[in-house]
């Protein structure tokens, strides 16, 4: 007679089948699912972008306006990562809509006008708002901060050099001269209901520095570029200025796109001012990259709406998914190692000129040749690993180059660097402008940077890096201060993350250890969650790596399977329908900072209860 | 004598008794043996094993050592029994990187070309068969030494208490007791000998057959991952293939143990080995049942290698790292020195003691002048070939690069690491030298074109800081190499 299959078992196929579906989804020929969903900001550029591209069809304008519609607050209002309202979205959305036929008067985009105006108008909205304006010709170019052309000229090492930029800053800064220079001018709807006039009729002018001394300087420098930018200049000018067009051309990647969505957007629109026409080559493959890079994501009662990404199908996203979605539990997809191996770095790019190591790792997205994503790194190495039960050469020539790029990418603070070593401090950002902190990519103490410490740490651990090595013991005093300062406000995702790592570097009885299984621990509920769905399939997985399953591990997994059941239910069986689980929030950039992936849910799920069965945990 | 058990029977009295037949204690034993053509002394040989020791250990030795074998009549008996004649060594400071660095023996002046490998166990017993057979020592295993007798007047150790495996007790006298037991001497812990062991870590064996490897009959030095590796040759079948012995070094807090250490070292290890023998390892480790092999390392600075009745050899007079591979040659040297000391005073009256309180003098003096740099040279190797500080780091780029400015560098490197070269001057100059070397390598990256002039500096001070820390040590090398051989004598 055959055992019939416990609840924990059941919960498992059913979460795998749920991964399948979702593997399916991001594979679709048509129309790919988004499993990285921004704000909307990038939704919103890209159609305001389409009255100079005319690239997107009829039902692609319209799955965008209608996510963009999907997503207004009942205040009229599109809200930022904090659910706060935000002023910059919010005139972007309201700009785009209506460049794309809605009526302004309509009661949405009125109420949304006039939360626009409570806010203080445009003016106080971020660059990217005045660039637009000023594009439009509905504000002076004198709204943007302007950089100094022959910045350009100086040596990639020096501090003032664009060079010295984040990635992400460093394309758009280069974009967003070029078209200033240029300058750019567009026909559209005219915007200037977004601004708030004074008594003369004349738009109130935004300050672009902080307030204080060293800011009225700055503002007065800018003043002194802008002004002479209407005098006569000469060759050093000129040669600035085909610098800074080389640097554009030079940029693009394999892939078609430049660093990520954004810079693509205004990389285009820097050709296209710079003479460029619509049919050339680049600018082709640009907008074939903008294409990839959106898909469908669900809305509200299982409405599907199109959504622009900020890169085309992540490839940490794969890795993760490829290795739960497979024929049975704990079973890759097959191929997908070859697949991931196949998209490894595999020539110089510009996080080389400030880390010392050679070629390796992977980029953010597939083709994405110029840049490494340590953080994609981390989980294809992590996937490889389990996967490769019989490693190759290649694979393991991959995961030694991985270690070397790990260990290169470390900053002086012990900490990790996401893309570029020294990204989250430029010189340049700390001069007064109002929008300095966007030349960084993140902040040297912030949650994903944590987070990104405590992954590369624990993958640097299994491939035999401990703390005997002085970058990885420094990388643990790091986490150790960090837990100290900021713990107490760590999400759990944050803790779970910090605890993996230290299980995998620290002894049982070493401080970090201790206290940040302390600190998770305290996190349960009464229910047995830690929070969400996805919270909770984390906290198991970090508890099954300081422990066999304790009682706290138990109550966690029946809190999920548990859930499962509810949600099951929800679908009625339906293989192809997935039930809505919490989405999970991680790190974006530039003006996007946060990102929401609603296939983590399951595959967390998944995850944390194959290995909560692996590790012999079951109910009783 | 107080005898407990009728068996085995052992004679009244010994002149020497050497407690460990291992590398170290047979080559003395026949060193010793040699030493007295006329077979006037006794000689007694034990062993806690009766076969050997299930350890894997020492495997690789020098040309010097192998100079010693050949003249005690060990090393013709040991090529037959598979011992493979080895060419010297290749370091290759990362799996993807640069062409290695290969140290030939044959490029030493006045020097034997060629070194051996023996599989441990079958070294020892070769061996041991090979004093068995001249019949002049008494072999006897199992024994531990459980005691040290001492004379009730002068307190000199004037024998040994065993014990066997059935729970037999001898007392055995004699007029030298010497330790050549190990890193762990049981003997030298009885003699109250402090035990300044510093545990450096494990190293994990496996045995691989046929290894593809660009230079087979080289000990390879594998670098670049997170501890180093050593593959070397250690058996030679009759139709000529080859098995080879892998060794990785891993910290003191073992990452896996049991079965998942191999699962580690797969992850950890197996991707810094060059593709065609990373495939073989990962096979092996595969396919095995039984948990990898491991030993520990540690780092004895040389304790006094005599007391009144006691002389320590090979492992027991001080041990380091084993990645020089110079802990064989040494113990071999060992046995040499003491066995001189033998041969002086052949020609005494058979009453009177074979090694006088001036034979082990002399032994120690003589031993202090190498025992040191070979210590301090297997100390700033393995450190520099770990890689765990930046300074350590910028020490071992330093090495390659003073490495590959020259042969004459090579050898020279090459004569100090096989125990061929012992005067201060040289191992001085070459110590400075890659000091040069060390700020030359670190202000210079590899791949980052603009590496920020602090990351530079700090690597500079890492590596400045980690040389000077050996200023100390450097000190007592070059005084080891000069002492007058009359301050010793008075002295000791």
């Amino acid at each position: 007679m055959t055992a019939q299959p416990s609840s924990l078992d059941l919960a498992i196929d059913r979460t795998q089948s749920w991964c399948r579906t979702w593997w399916t989804r991001i594979h679709h020929t048509a129309s790919p699912w988004l499993v990285a969903i921004p704000d909307i900001g990038p939704t919103c550029e890209v159609l305001l972008a389409d009255a100079l591209f005319h690239d997107l069809r009829v039902d692609e304008r319209d799955g965008l306006v209608a996510w963009i519609r999907s997503q207004q607050h009942d205040d009229g209002s599109w809200r930022d990562a904090n659910d706060q309202p935000d002023l910059s979205l919010t005139c972007m959305a309201w700009w785009a809509l209506v460049q794309h036929g809605a009526d302004p008067n309509e009661p949405a985009l009125d109420q949304a006008l006039r939360l626009v105006h409570e806010l203080g108008g445009a003016r106080r909205a971020n660059a990217i708002v005045r660039l637009w304006l000023a594009m439009a010709g509905v504000v002076p170019w004198a709204w943007i901060p302007a950089v100094p052309a022959e910045l350009y000229l100086l040596p990639e090492y020096a501090p003032l050099s664009p060079a010295r930029l984040s990635p992400w800053a460093r394309q758009m800064v280069t974009a967003v001269h070029l078209l200033a220079e240029g300058p750019a001018r567009f026909s559209m709807v005219d915007a200037g209901d977004l601004l708030l006039y004074g008594r003369d009729g004349e738009p109130v002018p935004p300050r672009l520095t902080t307030p204080g001394l060293a800011g009225d300087l700055l503002q007065a420098f800018d003043k002194t570029i802008k002004l002479a930018r209407t005098l006569p200049r000469g060759q050093v000018h000129r040669r600035s200025l085909a610098r800074a067009r080389r640097w554009i051309d030079a940029t693009q990647q394999a892939h078609g796109g430049w660093f990520s969505l954004r810079p693509t957007i205004y990389s285009l629109l820097a050709l296209r001012v710079g003479g460029a026409c619509s049919d050339d080559p680049r600018v082709r493959r640009g907008l074939d990259y903008l294409r990839r890079a959106r898909g469908v994501i669900e809305v509200g009662e299982g409405r599907r709406v199109l959504a622009q990404s900020l890169s085309t199908r992540p490839l940490a996203k794969l890795a993760r998914l490829g290795m739960v979605a497979g024929p049975s539990p704990g079973v890759p997809i097959e191929g997908v190692r070859e697949r991931l191996l196949a998209t490894e770095i595999a020539r110089p790019g510009p996080w080389q000129l400030r880390a010392d190591t050679a070629t390796g790792g992977w980029p953010l997205e597939a083709d994405a040749d110029s840049h490494l994503d340590l953080r994609t790194t981390c989980s294809i190495s992590e996937a490889l690993r389990s996967a490769d039960q019989a490693s190759t050469a290649s694979s393991r020539a991959s995961a030694r180059r991985a270690a070397n790029v790990m260990l290169a990418m470390q900053e002086p603070d012990g900490s990790f660097a996401w893309f570029e070593r020294g990204e989250a401090d430029v010189p340049l950002s700390r001069l007064p402008w109002r929008d300095a902190d966007q030349l960084n990519l993140g902040k040297p103490d912030d949650d994903s940077r944590v987070t990104l410490s405590a992954m590369v740490l624990r993958e640097l651990a299994a491939l035999g890096w401990r703390r005997e090595d002085d970058r990885v013991a420094k990388g643990i005093a790091w986490l150790e201060q960090a837990l100290v300062d900021q713990g107490a406000d760590w999400t759990v995702a944050t803790s779970t993350e910090v605890v993996r790592a230290a299980a995998a570097q620290c002894v049982s009885d070493h401080p970090l250890r201790r206290r940040a299984e302390t600190l998770l621990r305290r996190r349960q509920a009464e229910d047995g969650s830690f929070g969400d769905e996805v919270a909770t399939a984390r906290a198991v997985l970090a508890l099954l790596d300081c422990c066999k399953p304790c009682v706290q591990t138990l109550r966690a997994a029946r809190y999920l399977v548990a859930r499962v059941e509810q949600l099951d239910r929800q679908t009625q069986g339906d293989q192809a329908l997935v039930p809505n689980v919490a989405n999970v929030e991680q790190p974006g950039f530039g003006l996007s900072p946060r990102l929401r992936d609603p296939s983590a849910g399951v595959r967390d799920i998944h995850a944390a209860l194959l290995a909560f069965r692996t590790a012999g945990g079951q109910f009783e | 004598m107080t005898t407990t058990t009728t068996e085995p029977q052992f004679a009244e009295r010994y002149d020497v008794v050497i407690v460990g037949a291992g590398l170290a204690g047979c080559a003395l034993a026949q060193a010793l043996a040699q030493a007295d053509p006329r077979a006037r002394r006794s000689i007694l040989l034990v062993d806690l094993h009766r076969d050997v020791s299930p350890r894997f250990s020492g495997e690789f030795i020098h040309p010097r050592g192998a100079a010693v074998l050949d003249e005690l009549g060990f090393y013709g008996r040991l090529i037959a029994a598979g011992g493979v004649d080895v060419d010297g060594f290749v370091v290759a400071e990362d799996a993807s990187e640069a062409e290695p660095v290969v140290l030939d023996y044959a490029d030493v002046p006045g020097e034997r070309a060629r070194g051996i490998s023996v599989h441990h166990k079958t070294l020892v017993r070769v061996m041991r068969q090979v004093v068995r057979e001249r019949g002049q020592v008494d072999v006897r295993a199992p024994w531990r030494v459980t005691e040290l007798i001492r004379d009730q007047s002068t307190q000199a150790i004037a024998g040994v208490v065993l014990s066997g495996s059935s729970g037999q007790r001898h007392e055995v006298r004699c007029d030298l007791v010497v330790a050549a037991d190990g890193k762990a001497s049981t003997v030298r812990k009885l003699a109250g000998i402090p035990d300044t062991r510093e545990s450096l870590g494990f190293t994990a064996g496996l045995e691989i057959r046929n290894a593809t490897l660009a230079q087979p009959l080289y000990a390879n030095v594998l670098l670049g991952g997170p501890g180093p590796m050593l593959c070397y040759p250690i058996t030679r079948h009759p139709d000529g293939s080859l098995d080879f012995r892998l060794t990785f070094d891993l910290p003191c807090a073992l990452p896996a143990k049991g079965r998942e250490l191999g699962d580690y070292l797969l992850d950890a290890f197996v991707p810094y080995l060059p593709a065609p023998l990373g495939d073989q390892v990962a096979e092996v480790l595969r396919a095995r049942v039984e948990p990898v092999e491991i030993a520990p390392t540690f780092n004895l600075p040389a304790p006094p290698a005599t007391l009144p009745g006691l002389a320590l050899v090979g492992d027991a007079a001080g041990c380091s790292h084993p990645i020089t591979a110079s802990g064989m040659t040494m113990g071999l040297l060992d046995a040499m020195a003491l066995a001189r000391a033998a041969k002086r005073r052949a020609h005494v009256a058979s009453d009177q003691p074979w090694l006088d309180a001036d034979s082990l003098r002399r032994y120690r003096i003589e031993h202090e002048r190498y025992v040191p740099t070979r210590q301090a040279l297997a100390d700033a190797i393995f450190e520099a070939f770990r890689g765990s500080g930046s300074g350590a780091r910028g020490i071992r780029r330093a090495l390659f690069s003073y490495w590959r400015s020259g042969q004459r560098q090579r050898v020279r490197s090459l004569a100090l690491l096989a125990c061929a070269e012992r005067r201060p001057r040289i191992f001085l100059t070459e110590y400075l030298k890659t000091a040069g070397h060390v700020v030359h390598s670190s202000l210079t990256p590899r791949h980052a074109a603009h590496l920020p002039a602090s990351d530079r500096l700090r690597r500079v001070q890492g590596a400045v800081g980690l040389a000077g820390t050996k200023v100390g040590l450097l000190a007592h090398v070059a005084w080891s190499q000069v002492r007058p051989t009359w301050l010793g004598l008075v002295t000791g």
